[in-house]
């Protein structure tokens, strides 16, 4: 600041009115009534994520190429961003507020190429906070079992994952079909937790290999066994030979073995398990269709794969439902069918179908695969954890009884693999904070990202320090300056033509190239987070903002901003807020 | 180098000898040939100064104030009309303290155009801040111009010389140019110690508060009272380089005289000539010159009129509603001299309006008067006008 | 979270001091920093009354880490010339002399001097940021005042109705060298335009459509904004002449509806559907003009 001059005689004064000083001695920040700060918020894609990964600032990194930073980003929240990137339905993107723009930003295929850039340059810079003595048992190598070993690794823990089956991976191992996740993918992920130091025992049955009451001796237990009976149709002619359950279907596949189908192939549901059955058959040789109870739009299946499946030729009858399996012989032979209509809705808020009278029909098949849903399988799991079919717990896996904590399939929530991520890493913390005497509820306003549940492993490991979204206020498209960005397409993900995938079990979509994915990455809006643009720190009509020292983020200066909030307003993302003064 | 030359183009010589940086001027007559000269003297090089060819009078000292606020020698010369368009500037200049030398070429105001001699415009121009300096031939308008600028760099005021229309404007007489290196020596290069720098920046003019501002004001009345001590330094060094040494105020027979004469510009030659003719017949009339208007000689003039009995002003301009302004001011400067006892009866005379000719008889009739008339009775005497 | 290397998008000195007393969000403030910051320290400024004069600070404080020179209302471009004139005779021919006046300044009272400077092709620049109102007297209506536009003397029921003149028209009719208009919403171009100007010999004059919150009754906060929309609605394009001749327009907006532009701002409250067809209309005539003349 520039020194006041006072002048104690005339002779001080020069003859001419010339300055001597500047105007810095003016501190025009007793101006302001209302002052800007910065204040980074929540992105939607963010909130929107199940894992919360922090989607906005691996963007920052991947559209600047630093796809190491990035994938260190990503999977601070998700140790499967190859996997994920694969067969996540990205609830990111449904949510991503460029959607209101152009079209949303294909968060998905970025996350797979950093997931891919992971994989090829053997990135695993996992960090291990401090080595714990305690040990913790995983029952069940899927998503959420693997994802809760992963976090609880990091933070210290010796922890042993038990795998009923030959290899880990549960459903992306056994249920999703190769041509949508190769298993190399799934694979070296998973052995990049192992060489973390995750302990797997696969051909390990919990509740029969190693007995419950041993099983709980551990300091904690996380159970994630899945859900993987297949519903019943329980309709006559069930037991007919070639009548098939869905998932055994996929399972018998995934596991290399040979399964011979006929020709005229249906496929009773509209859930992922029907798609991925009736895709897997077409690539078997068959003629599969689809049947569904209710219409395309109550199909409980990822849109991408309904739309996969339709572009593979796939026919789909809607609103009928089998009412008889008739066989000849024992052998299927035909299906009876009738149509359905659609009538109040039911508690899941899709109409209800109803059986229209006398709509009977009957198609002649020669296998039919059941998928119209999987249920658990609670044989090994003390009774008085369940109640209505799921595991009874919080929304951070607590259960009734310590120290047994679960997440995934077997929890009330929605069966995708980024739920069970999720649900891996909240169980990791509760677990933290139950080994270490805390209570992780008391956590979970600081650990918060957004108001949709998710919550951040950084910021409960790390504390605020470093983590730029410090608060819950989710940036809304009404928050974005849209003036600083111009319309652009998504970039198309690279696909086999289907005439020639459906032959096979290559894997049907690419992975997009380098310069895709950093021009992809350019089009996100960085919701919330200062990404350095210098919008303010340009438009500042008061030169009041300055750039930080380590030139890292700018800094106001209280002393001369008179509030006029221009940067607030220009800055593109809404990384600054304009609040009263005084407060 | 001896030279026949109009006033005009002795305007323009003086501002070649004083080396001027930046010219920027408008014309108008009975001005226009110290701009055709000038224009001339850059064309041909033998002036290496800019010459903006302003699209007004006003434009014309604003471009002054530019280049001397730079550190330039500017120079400009008009007249009349053109004087007065400039007037919001000439407070700016000054107020600028900005040494800045114009000419003006006495010249009536209209309407009713009038392009004859008159001084109300440059005395109306009175409390601007600048100097004035009123010549009689045009020797003394070259000379004037170079001592101005040693004046106005010396004291950080613009100055402004006059000279009669026509009378001296368009009038040959025998000049003598001084020699270049002389007047090298007398006028250094312009070095003002603060102008506008880029390797040392600052704002000039800016917004003045009631609590500068008038300190401010006191300090260029300071300077103005200094002006008459380095005005005549100015004129006895520039005097003894050329041998025509200058003062501000200058007597002639005054010392034994009953009737003084007060009088400026080209009225001093015929009053002087019809004193030679009166001293011949054995009456005491002298003549005190006026070649300093602003500031007001006070000093000097209380000097040389005191004792004196009376006094004749002549103006050849008037503000209206009040007097002749040579008379006002005069009036003013004895006012209370001698403890009010022996404090001389002052005429005041007007004479010659928008260029009519003022004869030698004229003047002998404002002498007679002044000698017949025990005391002064009017505020204006007019002479010769036709009732 | 470490960062990427800084490249910074516009010239990081700053020739202009924090403490000015412009208004909150004045566009011309910011305008001053982007010219100087352009221009950098081998210039020098001279400012006729204007909102600027006040701006700058009062005695004996500086806004700005250049000489200024304060001036009377219609002199900018005189003393420019003058200032010009001296400084070449001083072999300072490097240093930039810029004249920055209001549209009061220019349009108006100063139009004179600028239309002689123009015609005498005076090496320096002549900035009008232009407010489109006398501001710094208690916004009283220009030559620039828009049509329908509010001010003290265009009162609401009495709003202005002529048109605002065309200065970048008459001073491309003087054929100088260079010729810009420029927004403090697009500071690249706004830089860029400077710099040229500054390698440009002869006259140069550039235009800034610059927002006054209080003057045009819009919030501090607008500023930026309300400029971007003047030049995306074409009420004020973005372009350069060289020569009196040579075209430029330097962006060529889809072209939005001025009503997003003239809603946004108190002064023009009161236009009916009319006025605002009758601008419409205007401003694509005279787009299609430019066109023509782009080409
Ligand atoms: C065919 C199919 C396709 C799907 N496609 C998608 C998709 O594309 N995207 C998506 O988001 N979601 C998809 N889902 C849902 C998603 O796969 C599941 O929600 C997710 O895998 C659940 O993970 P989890 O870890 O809870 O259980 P699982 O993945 O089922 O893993 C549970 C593991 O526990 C093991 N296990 C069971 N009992 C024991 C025991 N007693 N002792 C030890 N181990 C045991 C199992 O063998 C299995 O490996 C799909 C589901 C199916 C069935
Ligand atoms: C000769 C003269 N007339 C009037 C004024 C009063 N005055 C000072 S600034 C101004 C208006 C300036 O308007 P503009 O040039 O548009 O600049 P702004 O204040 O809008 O920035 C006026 C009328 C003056 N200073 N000088
Ligand atoms: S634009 Fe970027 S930060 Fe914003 S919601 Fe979409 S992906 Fe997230
Ligand atoms: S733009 Fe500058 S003055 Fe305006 S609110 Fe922001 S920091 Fe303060
Ligand atoms: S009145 Fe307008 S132009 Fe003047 S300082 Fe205020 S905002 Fe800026
Ligand atoms: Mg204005």
């Amino acid at each position: 600041m520039s020194k006041k001059i006072t002048f104690t005689s005339i002779a001080d004064l020069p003859p001419l009115v010339v300055s001597m000083g500047t105007t810095e001695v003016n501190a025009t920040g007793s101006w302001r009534y209302l002052r800007p700060v910065y204040h980074d918020k929540t992105a939607p894609c963010i909130e929107g994520c199940p894992a919360s990964e922090d989607i906005e600032q691996y963007m920052y990194w991947a559209a600047r190429g630093d796809f190491d930073k990035a994938w260190e980003v990503l999977v601070e929240e998700n140790p499967f961003p190859a996997v994920c990137g694969r067969v996540c339905y990205h609830p990111c993107e449904s949510s991503c507020n460029r959607d209101h723009f152009d079209q949303s930003l294909g968060i998905n295929s970025i996350e797979r190429f950093i997931g891919d850039h992971g994989l090829e340059f053997s990135l695993d810079r996992f960090k291990v906070a401090e080595e714990r003595e305690q040990k913790i048992a995983v029952a069940g190598a899927g998503p959420a079992g693997l994802a809760a070993a992963y976090h609880l690794r990091r933070l210290g823990y010796q922890v042993t994952v038990y795998e009923k089956e030959e290899k880990p991976g549960g459903i992306l191992q056994y249920g999703i079909p190769r041509y949508r996740l190769p298993k190399h993918i799934l694979e070296a992920e998973i052995m990049r937790l192992e060489r973390f130091g995750v302990e797997i025992k696969t051909g390990v049955q919990v509740g029969k290999d190693i007995p419950w009451n041993e099983f709980l001796q551990h300091d904690a237990v996380f159970l994630a066994v899945g859900v993987h009976k297949s519903r019943k149709l329980n309709v006559p002619g069930e037991d007919l030979d070639g009548v098939i359950a869905g998932l055994d279907f996929l399972s018998r596949i995934n596991s290399g073995e040979d399964v011979s189908l006929g020709k005229n192939v249906a496929v009773i549901g509209g859930g992922n398990t029907a798609m991925d059955a009736v895709r897997t058959a077409l690539r078997l040789g068959s003629t599969p269709a689809i049947y569904y109870r209710r219409t395309r739009a109550e199909m409980p299946a990822i849109l991408d794969e309904i739309e996969e499946a339709e572009r593979e030729g796939i026919p789909m009858e809607f609103l009928v439902t089998p009412v008889e399996l008739i066989g000849e012989n024992g052998a299927l032979k035909a299906m009876k069918l009738q149509r359905m209509e659609l009538g109040e809705p039911d508690e899941s808020g899709r109409r209800r179908p109803v059986p229209v009278e006398g709509s009977e029909y009957v198609v002649e098949v020669d296998n039919v695969i059941t998928a119209i849903g999987e249920q658990g399988d609670f044989t090994s799991i003390p009774e008085k954890l369940i109640e209505w079919g799921v595991v009874k717990s919080d929304a951070f896996g607590q259960t009734e009884q310590r120290p047994v904590f679960a997440g995934g399939d077997i929890i009330e929530q929605p069966h995708t693999v980024v739920h069970a991520i999720g649900s891996g890493k909240k169980a990791a913390m509760a677990i933290h904070a139950y080994l270490n005497g805390g209570d992780i509820a008391t956590l979970a306003d600081k650990i918060h990202v957004g108001n949709k549940g998710g919550v951040s492993f950084l910021r409960f490991r790390d504390g605020h320090e470093g983590d730029p979204v410090d608060n819950h206020e989710v940036v809304t498209f009404e928050n974005i300056n849209t003036s600083y960005f111009t319309r652009k397409d998504r970039h198309q993900v690279p696909e086999l033509d289907v005439k020639t995938r459906i032959t096979n079990f290559e894997e049907v979509k690419g992975t997009i190239d380098r310069e895709a994915a950093m021009d992809e990455a350019l089009r996100c809006f960085n919701c919330g987070v200062c990404n350095m643009c210098d919008n303010c720190l340009v438009f500042c009509p008061d030169v009041a903002i300055k750039r930080r020292d380590d030139r890292f983020r700018y800094e106001i200066d209280y002393a001369y901003c008179k509030g006029c909030g221009i940067c607030v307003v220009e800055c593109p993302r809404s990384a600054l807020s304009l609040v009263p003064e005084g407060k | 180098m001896k030279k026949v030359m109009m006033g005009n183009h002795a305007v323009s010589y003086g501002a070649r000898l004083s080396r001027v940086d930046v010219i920027a001027a408008y014309p108008i007559t009975p001005q226009t040939q110290i701009v055709e000269e000038l224009s001339e003297l850059c064309a041909d090089g033998k002036l290496d100064a800019k010459f903006i060819k302003v699209e007004s009078e006003h434009s014309a000292m604003a471009s002054c104030m530019g280049a001397s606020a730079a550190g330039g020698r500017a120079f400009t010369a008009t007249s009349s009309q053109g004087l007065a368009l400039m007037h919001e500037l000439l407070h700016f200049s000054s107020g600028g303290r900005l040494p800045i030398v114009m000419a003006n070429v006495n010249r009536a105001l209209g309407p009713g155009w009038n392009i004859w001699t008159e001084q109300t415009d440059s005395l109306a121009q009175r409390d601007t801040g600048w100097l004035q300096f009123y010549c009689e031939n045009n020797q003394e308008v070259l000379d004037t111009v170079i001592m101005s600028y040693k004046i106005a760099e010396q004291l950080s005021l613009p100055v402004m010389l006059v000279l009669d229309a026509f009378i001296l404007s368009h009038t040959y007489e025998i000049v003598d140019i001084p020699e270049q290196e002389a007047i090298d020596g007398y006028l250094p290069p312009y070095k003002p110690e603060i102008k506008m720098d880029v390797d040392n920046p600052h704002a000039f003019g800016a917004l003045v508060t009631p609590d500068h501002y008038y300190e401010i004001r006191y300090k260029l009345q300071e300077t103005m009272d200094r002006a008459p001590e380095v005005a005549r330094k100015a004129g006895e060094e520039y005097g003894k380089l050329v041998g025509r040494p200058y003062d501000i105020v200058e007597p002639y027979m005054l010392d034994d005289a009953d009737v003084v004469i007060v009088a400026a510009g080209t009225l001093v030659s015929n009053s002087r000539a019809v004193i030679n003719e009166y001293r011949e017949k054995g009456i005491k009339v002298g003549l005190l010159k006026l070649r300093m208007f602003r500031p007001f000689p006070t000093k000097r003039v209380r000097e040389l009129l005191a004792g004196k009995k009376k006094i004749a002003v002549i103006d050849r301009n008037i503000s209206f509603g009040a007097t002749g302004i040579f008379y006002q001011e005069l009036k003013a400067a004895l006012y209370g001299q001698n403890n009010g006892a022996g404090s001389p009866d002052i005429f005041g005379f007007i004479i010659g309006l928008g260029g009519r000719d003022v004869t030698l008889e004229d003047i002998a009739e404002i002498v007679d008067y002044t000698l017949e008339k025990e005391k002064n009775e009017e505020d204006i005497i007019w002479m010769g006008l036709k009732r | 979270m470490n960062h990427v290397d800084i490249q910074p998008r516009i010239p990081e000195p700053e020739l202009m001091y924090s403490g000015h007393l412009a208004c909150p969000g004045c566009g011309a403030s910011l305008a001053m920093r982007y010219a100087l910051k352009a221009l950098g320290n081998n210039t020098m400024v001279i400012i006729p009354a204007c909102c600027w004069s006040i701006i700058a600070g009062p005695f004996p404080y500086s806004a700005l880490g250049v000489p200024i020179y304060h001036t009377a209302f219609e002199t900018a471009a005189a003393v420019a010339s003058g200032m010009k004139a001296a400084l070449d005779q001083q072999g300072k021919s490097d240093v930039t002399v810029m004249a920055w006046a209001g549209d009061g300044g220019t349009y108006d009272i100063g139009f004179q001097a600028l239309s002689g400077a123009a015609e005498r092709n005076e090496d320096f620049l002549y900035v009008c940021y232009d407010n489109e109102a006398y501001m710094n007297t208690g916004i009283q209506r220009s030559s620039s005042t828009p049509f329908g536009a509010w001010t003290t003397t265009t009162p609401e029921n009495h709003r202005k109705e002529r048109p605002k003149k065309d200065i970048v028209g008459i001073l491309a009719a003087h054929r100088i060298p260079y010729l810009a208009t420029v927004s403090v919403a697009y500071p690249e171009d706004f830089i860029r335009k400077f710099q040229k100007a500054r390698s440009i010999r002869g006259m140069k004059f550039i235009q800034i459509l610059s927002p006054c919150p209080p003057g045009w009754k819009t919030a501090d906060d607008q500023s930026i904004h309300i400029s971007r929309l003047a030049v995306e609605s074409r009420i004020f394009p973005l372009l350069e002449i060289e020569h009196g001749e040579k075209y430029t327009l330097n962006l060529e907006p889809e072209g939005i509806s001025v009503r997003d532009y003239l809603e946004a701002q108190g002064r023009f409250r009161k236009l009916s559907e009319q006025d605002v067809a009758y601008i419409q209309n205007e401003v694509d005539r005279k787009w299609e003009m430019l066109k023509r003349q782009v080409s």
